[in-house]
């Protein structure tokens, strides 16, 4: 059947249309962003818990039943967690910020030492202009140990939600399914088939790739807390916890990681051998996740070229910082499941 | 009031009511005597879906997402035969189409389309593999409905075939 010019017209209708309401809640999301945190934890939370309650639930245990028991469990485990590790962090987060104008001297120190050397040694710069590009550096890093209280305060601001976090949680956990068949009603006749087995694509992929990372950074962060506080280094626990969290970024994430602790060793004690055995629980926690954890982890997700996730990554980062270096993967995995589903609907079926 | 049927008022409190859809959800074959519990976990997979007269529900080649149930209508099924559309029935309420669609996406091999405002009640593979990865007890009952009737079609063509050949 020829369609008519009206119904082309209404057709680029629907779609800006759908531009403009997908515009309209990128809007709104970004003007409660503040509000955001707790309910972006509990997303995470949720999908990672859900897969046990849904093993729960299939053992014959009342989902409702299950999810109580399991939150409970979680609390109590992280409480007596925190409970055994909170005079660490205490002392580690309070020994940073007493000690941070010491490693701020330390630092412009050495970046003053390098540039006089370079300025003496690379003849052809003009004299003074690394010391005035450096100068600018080392304000801008200045700056950036007011990034410790920054940490502090999400720390406080979860600490503080951690009555909202359950609940979102349970809620999620328990309505999950009813919320996404919810917004799936809303997706017009002539598109609800597509978008039903898309939206399951996306969600299995992206949960798959969160569960696994999440997995995947949790034992890299105890490993290395636990191999650091064996070898007696200095800020075992905020080294270890930051080589986990930046895990969750491939290939960049653990040279970050490595360029943080060796930046902190030398700046605390500067001592060479508690660098060596930092480098080496580096390098012996990277070969370990990349040979049993990574595969474990991560063998229900999704397969992507190392070389694309380096391309993503950088892309990533270039348009959006740490933030969408660790979006970059889970955003290209939905793209792509999309085009593969909207490939065979338009150009196999041509049903569109 | 005796105690029993007290207590199966207040089961029935608990458990809610049979509502719209259990009943016909109960007169499909692949639903066919499961219990009250079973039928209100597939109810949550259930999507309504209201089709104007003359709009398509799917189109023949489209991959097969999930069965459809009529509540309320009337819907043709119709093939291209040689570019001409050739029409195969008419289904009306409580008739149901495409459920071989919840085992495989194989491309849909009619297009089915509203003749008038039609009602229909959707359940789609994503959904009810997921149902019965976490409830295998219930997903065994529906994928031995779900084979018997596949054996019994496949029992209908050979003996139409069979029957053509003598």
């Amino acid at each position: 059947m020829e369609k008519t010019d009206f119904q082309k017209a209404l057709k680029v209708f629907d779609i800006i249309a759908l531009g403009a309401v997908l515009l309209g809640l990128l809007v709104i999301l970004y003007l409660v962003r503040g509000l955001l945190t707790p309910f972006i934890v509990a997303f995470v939370i949720a999908f990672f818990l859900n897969p046990i309650i849904d093993y729960m639930e299939g053992g014959g245990i009342n989902r409702t039943l299950a999810i109580v028991v399991l939150i409970l469990l979680s609390v109590l485990v992280l409480l007596i967690a925190l409970k055994l590790t909170s005079p660490m962090i205490e002392a580690e987060i309070a020994g940073l910020k007493d000690n941070a104008p010491v490693y701020n001297h330390r630092i412009q120190e050495g970046l003053t030492r390098g540039i006089d050397f370079l300025d003496k040694n690379v003849g052809f710069l003009p004299r003074g202009m690394l010391e005035k590009a450096l100068q600018e550096k080392i304000k801008g890093f200045a700056s950036g140990m007011g990034g410790i209280d920054l940490v502090i305060n999400i720390v406080r601001e979860l600490l503080a939600s951690l009555i909202i976090i359950p609940v979102v949680v349970f809620f999620l956990l328990k309505d999950g399914r009813k919320i996404k068949k919810m917004l799936i009603e809303y997706v017009p006749n002539k598109y609800f088939e597509t978008s039903l087995v898309l939206f399951h694509k996306i969600d299995q992929q992206v949960s798959n790739y969160i569960r696994g990372q999440l997995i995947d950074n949790l034992i890299v962060g105890l490993l290395a807390i636990i191999s650091l506080y064996l070898l007696n280094v200095n800020y075992s626990f905020l080294i270890g916890a930051v080589l986990g969290v930046v895990n969750l970024i491939p290939f960049v994430g653990p040279l970050m990681g490595l360029a943080f602790g060796s930046l902190l060793i030398l700046v605390d004690t500067g001592s060479t051998v508690d660098l060596i055995k930092f480098i080496g629980v580096c390098v012996g926690v990277r070969a370990l996740d990349d040979v049993v954890i990574w595969p474990l982890a991560l063998s229900k997700s999704v397969h992507i070229h190392p070389l694309m996730v380096i391309i993503l990554i950088i892309l990533g980062g270039f348009l959006h910082g740490i933030l969408g270096m660790l979006l970059a993967v889970p955003l290209y995995c939905s793209i792509k499941v999309t085009f593969q589903i909207l490939y065979r609907g338009l150009i196999e079926y041509g049903n569109w | 009031m005796t105690e029993k049927s007290l207590l199966n008022l207040v089961v029935q409190k608990i458990r809610g009511g049979e509502g719209e859809i259990l009943p016909i959800l109960r007169t499909i074959p692949i639903f066919e005597g499961l219990t009250f519990t079973d039928l209100k976990k597939i109810e949550l997979i259930v999507h309504k879906r209201t089709f104007m007269p003359d709009e398509i529900i799917f189109h023949e080649r489209q991959p097969g997402a999930g069965i459809y149930i009529i509540k309320k209508g009337l819907v043709e099924l119709a093939k291209t035969v040689n570019k001409e559309r050739v029409k195969i029935s008419e289904l009306k309420d409580g008739e149901f189409f495409g459920e071989m669609s919840l085992l495989d996406e194989y491309p849909r091999s009619a297009e089915a389309k509203a003749v008038e405002k039609t009602e229909t009640l959707g359940i789609f593979r994503p959904d009810l593999f997921d149902l019965i990865e976490h409830n295998p007890k219930l997903g065994y009952k529906i994928l031995l409905r779900l084979s018997k009737r596949l054996a019994s079609r496949l029992r209908e063509t050979t003996e139409k075939k069979l029957k053509e050949t003598e």
